[in-house]
């Protein structure tokens, strides 16, 4: 089931695996704050860093985020 | 559309004349799905307005759920764009079945050396390969094996592989975490960090 292609990108995730990360119920309740702290100019990933840590490992979760910053900054 | 408090969004929501609240809310949620969504190649008319329509019920089905940790605009517009995604990773994952997914994997037979490989890093690939497919094969669980590959390889929506494994993102998500902190643990144990093993990869 695993061949050479996909070395780099298991290996990757191993690389980025914590003992302790949120799931996706968690980020997606926080989400909007993180949003507005990011929006803010503020830095979001130091003041939460475990749901800055999922966006960057849950790709659903990054893609509902980015939709987020888009629509809070139509107005 | 007038500005309104967290606070009144609510009152007016929770209240006997809420259809001013909601048109404006739903005008919002459009505004907001257009922005994230639209474009020419993006979601359609119709679609962004099912969406709104659809999120706007769930949020007046929740009003409780509210926790104000951020305004109230922007927590109905990551409601509608959950809606969104979530119906849109639904029809473009419509025709990918798991079972083909894999059974493609196994056919494919990707296996050839990148050519700018030194003969060094060949030799480092073949054995972390060899350590990751036994690890694999002797503590990964068969839903773990699959979730893997679907998510991780594959690139498929956690959310979609979820509804074909008969569970939802969440436990999924979870479910990986166990697999890959249960890699990551015996990698180790062996010898071979992450990232030792990426520095190897992308040296040279």
């Amino acid at each position: 089931m695993l061949d050479r292609g996909d070395l780099d990108k298991l290996v990757r995730a191993l690389a980025e695996t914590r003992e302790s990360e949120i799931g996706c119920d968690e980020c997606f309740e926080k989400m909007d704050r993180f949003a507005e702290i990011e929006f803010s100019g503020s830095d979001a990933a130091t003041a939460m860093p475990l749901v800055q840590d999922h966006l960057r490992k849950c790709e659903d979760c990054h893609e509902k985020y980015e939709a987020l910053l888009m629509a809070v900054g139509a107005g | 559309m007038q500005a309104r408090t967290n606070e009144q969004w609510l009152a007016e929501l929770r209240g006997p004349n809420p259809n001013e609240a909601l048109s404006d809310l739903y005008d919002l949620l459009v505004r907001g799905l257009r922005a994230a969504l639209g474009g020419p190649a993006g979601a359609a008319n119709a679609d962004i307005e099912d969406f709104a329509q659809e999120a706007l019920l769930k949020i007046t089905n929740n009003l409780d759920s509210f926790r104000g940790e951020s305004r109230y605009t922007t927590w109905a517009k990551k409601i509608a764009m959950n809606v969104a995604l979530t119906e849109l990773n639904r029809r473009r994952w419509s025709d990918v079945s798991l079972q083909d997914l894999l059974a493609r994997r196994t056919a494919a037979g990707r296996g050839l050396a990148d050519p700018q490989s030194t003969p060094e890093q060949v030799a480092f690939q073949n054995m972390v390969l060899a350590e990751l497919r036994g690890i694999i094969d002797k503590y990964l669980t068969d839903r773990q094996r699959e979730a893997v590959v679907a998510v991780i390889l594959e690139g498929m929506p956690i959310a979609e592989v979820a509804r074909r494994m008969g569970t939802n993102q969440n436990a999924l998500y979870k479910l990986l975490h166990d697999a890959r902190k249960k890699l990551k643990l015996r990698m180790e144990a062996v010898g071979l960090s992450p990232h030792e093993m990426l520095a190897a990869f992308d040296a040279g």
